[in-house]
């Protein structure tokens, strides 16, 4: 009902009056999260349905979004939100069931790995029950299986198998019409995750070729190599897809690159953060956060986020990776550079992500 | 001011930083509770007084309905809303907690508030001609400023002031003392009016139109009740505030004292032009711990409920150093507000302010 309300722009009005606050709804937020979270306005809330233990270090979280929640389509990724230690933290992972699951039963699922030192994740290992109430936020991403259906080749590391298992859910549901192979690389058979699931997804979906190879098994390393893509049908027409450590996503690309595999044809995803080489040009200089009639220098690839941070702000912010514009605002002059992709912004007016824009000479921000 | 060396004032800094720093150290899931439970109990308040109410035909439970609106409106302003535009939360990540984003329940906008009150406040606590707040630019408090004949009837503007404060704190960065000696034009002021007038119109629109007349029938016992629950929010949060600076003792300093001051000099401004007053733990939190006022102009961005805790450091600091850490009564605090207001009402020989350094 509140839902309807706020859909209602009259009401939607009338609430900024009364309320003093452009979400007006999550007005009553605090009383209905100790009685009945999955109420709440002010973010999308999913209860945790079934926490499965993967591996030793991998869990899935089964996931039951509200229904407003809109939905995902196969290897998509979403910003989870939770408070650990009194902070909100957002993170972004991989949804790693079919969309069918969402569309049929109201769940999806997340495959979380345990990070050593991260806070969330170990939050979410060593803490999180069932039962308990997130934050979900809408889907994004754009590794997307072609359509219609060719070739595919998936090359997953760890757990970046999780879009991955997504995908492949969803072709197996629909049955997919064209060969596909996954190699999956893990250290010991220990860290396979979904096994069962993969497995199974194999024997019942007969275009799906699945090779699981243990890399620390042996005495020297046994990582991706030429035969491993020899032993691939057809593999030049392929539509390739990377997932998984810095590492194994830069060794795939140079092999397939010598297999005369395009850079069109080769799609990958965020794992780690990219970073681009921002080169020696001359990066840092004069920020002014004028929202707050600051003047600071810096020096070198801090980001805006650093630097706002380090002059004692405290500016809101999300993933810091560029994922989740939590940390969006105005730059009102000044050139900046993206982190991610190294390219400089315009000179003039306009909208940055604090996290992965770093300053080339003097800028203005509004915070 | 008591006089100090720059190393004492750098000492004075470090000893103060300590208990900072600890504190920032230890922030984490007990602030978040507090505040997150004040949140919870201002939206109980809020609710509960709007829908008793109209029920406020019955004598009785129209005290009751006003008193709990005028509570709601009180936490609200003060413990929350003024602590959160601090930043004291922003650590938190929440976006309904943030300092930049903040709104609240009066009608002074958070921008102005936070331009107004954070930053020239707090930043020029107590310097004559530079701290806007010293007096609100009606109220003489200081030999300081030269006597003008209508300062001789101060306590009505003070009455006035008390009773429509949030109309008065709305209006404050008017600067109208400055529009009087056309130092500004009231064209740089125009932005300020319309944000003023949106956010004003806004409250009176709910407090005195609204819910009237969703309430019809009992609309004059709503609006008396809503006018009644502002008028307690306005006459609490002035009294609380006026014992915060302009209590016996509390200091005041001339611009050029502050000239390219340190770090060390603006603690020490900030210990001698505050003062505390005592009590229980609901007063502390009704007055958003600005009974702390000393700890709170020290560390304005800590979480206000930490004052309590971090108090005796704050005086053993004070005690170490021979500076007055000022505190009483609220009774005995609040006496020595009105007789500095009547005292300055007259000039310098008839009101005998020779007999203090105030």
């Amino acid at each position: 009902m509140l839902a309807k309300q706020a859909r209602s722009r009259t009401l939607h009005w009338l609430g900024r009056q009364l309320f003093n606050r452009d979400d007006p709804a999550g007005f009553f937020d605090p009383l209905l999260e100790p009685i009945k979270p999955m109420w709440v306005q002010g973010y999308t809330p999913a209860r945790v349905e079934q926490i499965i233990q993967e591996t030793p270090d991998t869990k899935t979280l089964v996931l039951q979004p509200s229904r407003r929640w809109p939905g995902f389509r196969a290897g998509q990724h979403v910003n989870i939100c939770i408070d650990v230690g009194g902070i909100r933290r957002n993170r972004s992972f991989s949804l790693s069931s079919s969309p069918i699951l969402w569309q049929e039963q109201g769940r999806a699922t997340l495959t979380i790995k345990r990070l050593p030192g991260g806070r969330v994740t170990n939050w979410i290992h060593d803490d999180l029950q069932t039962g308990t109430v997130i934050g979900i936020g809408e889907a994004f991403g754009d590794f997307q299986i072609p359509e219609p259906a060719q070739p595919v080749l998936f090359i997953a590391g760890g757990s970046g198998i999780t879009p991955v298992l997504s995908q492949l859910a969803t072709m197996a549901a629909t049955n997919y019409r064209a060969p596909v192979t996954l190699l999956y690389f893990v250290r010991t058979a220990d860290d396979v995750i979904a096994r069962e699931t993969l497995q199974a997804l194999a024997a019942r979906y007969g275009a799906l070729t699945l090779h699981i190879i243990t890399t620390h098994e042996t005495d020297a390393p046994r990582y991706l190599c030429d035969a491993d893509l020899d032993a691939i049908p057809g593999i030049k027409a392929r539509q390739v897809y990377l997932c998984g450590p810095k590492g194994l996503m830069d060794l795939a690309r140079e092999l397939l690159h010598q297999h005369g595999i395009a850079d069109t044809d080769i799609h990958s995803t965020f794992f780690s953060v990219p970073q681009a080489n921002l080169g020696n040009e001359a990066l840092g200089g004069q920020v002014r956060l004028s929202g707050s009639g600051l003047d600071v220098g810096s020096e070198g690839d801090a980001s805006l986020l650093d630097i706002a941070e380090a002059a004692g702000l405290s500016p809101r912010y999300g993933c810091r990776m560029g994922i989740c514009h939590q940390c969006s605002c105005r730059k009102t002059a000044g050139t900046v550079i993206n982190r991610l992709t190294g390219q400089a912004s315009g000179p003039g007016e306009e909208n940055i992500q604090l996290c992965i824009s770093v300053p080339r000479g003097p800028v203005s921000i509004d915070i | 001011m008591k006089h100090m060396t720059e190393t004492q004032l750098s000492e004075l800094e470090k000893d103060l930083n300590a208990i900072r720093d600890e504190v920032i150290a230890d922030l984490g899931e007990r602030d978040a509770q507090h505040i997150r439970r004040m949140v919870r109990l201002h939206r109980m308040l809020e609710v509960g007084g709007r829908v008793m109410m109209p029920l406020g035909v019955i004598p009785p439970v129209f005290v009751a309905a006003t008193a709990t609106l005028g509570a709601a409106k009180i936490l609200e302003n003060m413990e929350i809303g003024h602590n959160v535009m601090h930043g004291q939360y922003d650590w938190m990540n929440d976006p309904g907690l943030h300092s930049q984003t903040y709104e609240w329940d009066t009608v002074c906008t958070g921008d102005s508030w936070r331009r107004t009150h954070n930053y020239e406040h707090h930043t020029y606590t107590n310097i004559i001609g530079k701290d806007r707040d010293y007096g609100y630019a009606v109220l003489r408090l200081s030999d300081d400023e030269p006597w003008k004949p209508w300062h001789a009837l101060q306590f009505i503007n003070y009455v006035l002031l008390s009773v429509f404060f949030q109309w008065g704190v709305g209006l404050h960065e008017l600067e109208t003392e400055k529009l009087r000696r056309r130092e500004i034009s009231w064209r740089e002021k125009l932005p300020f009016l319309k944000e003023f007038a949106r956010k004003g119109g806004r409250q009176a629109f709910k407090d005195y139109v609204f819910f009237p007349l969703v309430t019809f029938p009992v609309a004059p016992i709503v609006l008396a009740g809503n006018l009644g629950a502002n008028l307690i929010r306005n006459l609490w949060s002035s009294t609380v505030i006026f014992c915060g600076h302009f209590t016996q003792g509390a200091e005041t300093f001339s611009e050029e004292e502050c000239e390219g001051e340190s770090k060390g000099h603006w603690y020490l401004r900030q210990l001698s032009g505050s003062s505390n007053f005592t009590g229980g733990r609901w007063l502390h939190i009704l007055s958003g711990h600005l009974s702390y006022q000393v700890e709170h102009h020290v560390f304005p961005d800590l979480p206000a409920h930490r004052y309590p805790e971090i108090s005796g450091k704050v005086q053993a600091v004070c005690q170490k150093h021979g500076i007055h850490y000022n505190t009483g009564s609220f009774a005995r605090q609040y006496g020595t507000v009105l007789k500095r207001i009547l005292r300055h009402s007259l000039p310098e020989r008839l009101g005998g302010g020779a007999a203090t350094t105030a």
